[in-house]
């Protein structure tokens, strides 16, 4: 295997990178501000790589490490899926897949007051968006959107929920919508709800639609694009 | 007992210098988060990691940094004769406290403070170096999980026998009674994590023992560079990119 030249990075972006790897080499780049993201970390003049993963680079400085995983790191924006774990007399405490466990405070929702804190049992799925994710803090978490409305966040009811890798709910989020929910939705008609931390729920009519748009989407996970139009093509065949 | 013959050759047929073949496989274990299957000749170890997440035991939590828990295992069919008892040994107990420490001086445990990470390693087949391939297969499922390491572990062991140094011992050369040195390095890095050895050896044999040891390391660092590689490649075509 040849050893890739600390020296020039470019060489590396856009290229597979494995823990250990050295990307940049700030001797050589020098009165110029680089910004770390995920995945990168500073050891005295080197920039090595903590994850395995892809190596992007962003103008005019951005560098990071684009990896999938099945756990989540928390990240302020997110849209994320949680599941009530306990409550408490000001927060609900709720399992986001993180390496943590999240709080939602008893208010975060729209026309929240004393008066009306809602009862959620142990086990409920909740659509939720991440507040507040510093680091050596538990993450804060909310059932409204940032200016207060309700917007879809809030509990799922029925349908049923399945975990993924990171990688695969980035992928269902992106835009353009991804092969296997274009080909899925031109043929069923469904809901879905992907949370970016490895989960996602699927709610449709009848149980054989939701178990079809489940299965096509798990599958999706080690396909190519082509790969998952065929194979959603194959399942629609089964039970048409 | 000739474990060496005259032209050079050992019991198994290898050279001195020769390594058993390795060979790795990543995501085995589909309920982890990370898992890794490591086999070095005819020792099999298949190793799962589960984490970063909340810590299950709240008195043992640790306000600035990860908790990392090993727990190390042999299966009863693993070895010739049917084990009784396959973990709570002191073998067991010696070996998982020392997986942990190799893993825990990699991983970047600051990041993730009051969190657990959980390696469970289990030996289905023993022939020899068994801690060795318990690291690497640690490595490589921590490296799946997508845990922060500084660098990737690799481990290898080395031994002295018909005054001949021997790279990565099988059962029947370890149980000879010779020393048996086992090192585990921080490839890129450079450094070493893990240096054990029972017996007795004068110190200049130890140093070429020692080294043979590492070369085998960074033997093992090349294939678990290129598993790594070619699994996150994989990844990424699959996801389009």
């Amino acid at each position: 295997m040849e050893e890739k030249q600390s020296g020039s990075p470019a060489s590396l972006i856009d290229s597979t990178v494995v823990p250990g790897d050295v990307v940049l080499d700030l001797s050589s780049m020098t009165n110029q501000t680089i910004k770390l993201g995920g995945g990168l970390r500073q050891d005295c003049d080197a920039i090595s790589v903590m994850k395995a993963g892809t190596l992007r680079f962003s103008k005019p400085n951005k560098y990071w490490v684009e990896s999938s995983q099945k756990r989540y790191t928390p990240c302020v924006e997110d849209a994320v899926l949680g599941i009530v774990v306990d409550s408490k007399a000001d927060n609900f405490l709720i399992d986001i897949k993180g390496p943590v466990l999240a709080f939602l405070p008893v208010l975060a929702f729209e026309g929240g007051t004393r008066r009306n804190i809602p009862k959620f049992e142990v086990g409920t799925l909740l659509y939720l968006r991440v507040v507040k994710a510093n680091f050596g803090m538990n993450p804060e978490l909310s059932c409204t959107d940032a200016s207060g409305k309700a917007a879809e966040f809030g509990p799922l009811k029925d349908g049923y929920m399945f975990e993924t890798s990171t990688g695969l709910s980035r992928k269902l989020l992106s835009s353009p919508t991804c092969p296997v929910l274009e080909a899925l939705g031109k043929k069923l008609s469904f809901e879905i709800a992907a949370g970016l931390n490895g989960r996602v729920w699927v709610n449709a009519a009848t149980p054989d639609t939701i178990v079809v748009v489940a299965n096509a989407i798990m599958n999706s996970e080690s396909l190519s694009g082509a790969q998952q139009i065929i194979m959603v093509e194959h399942l629609l065949k089964n039970i048409q | 007992m000739e474990y060496v013959s005259p032209e050079g050759l050992r019991l198994d047929g290898r050279r001195p210098m020769e390594m058993r073949q390795i060979r790795a496989e990543i995501g085995t274990v589909a309920r982890a988060d990370g898992s890794a299957v490591f086999e070095m000749g005819n020792t099999k170890v298949i190793a799962a990691v589960y984490g970063p997440r909340e810590v299950q035991n709240r008195s043992q939590q640790i306000s600035d940094q990860a908790l990392v828990r090993c727990e190390y295992s042999m299966a009863n069919f693993s070895t010739g004769d049917r084990r009784r008892k396959p973990k709570g040994d002191r073998r067991s107990t010696e070996i998982s406290l020392v997986i942990r420490q190799t893993m825990e001086a990699c991983i970047l445990t600051h990041l993730m403070p009051r969190s657990q990470i959980d390696i469970f390693v289990q030996v289905l087949q023993a022939d020899g170096g068994t801690r060795s391939a318990c690291i690497n297969a640690a490595t490589l499922a921590l490296a799946d999980a997508g845990i922060p390491m500084r660098d990737i572990v690799t481990s290898c062991s080395a031994g002295y026998l018909n005054s001949t140094p021997l790279l990565d011992l099988n059962y029947i050369e370890d149980s000879a009674g010779g020393p048996d040195v086992t090192v585990g390095i921080l490839p890129k890095l450079d450094k070493v994590t893990l240096l054990q050895m029972d017996a007795k050896l004068p110190l200049d044999i130890f140093e070429n023992v020692m080294g043979l040891a590492t070369e085998g390391c960074k033997a093992v660092a090349n294939y678990i560079r290129e598993v790594l590689l070619e699994n996150t490649k994989q990844l990424e075509y699959r996801r389009g990119l």
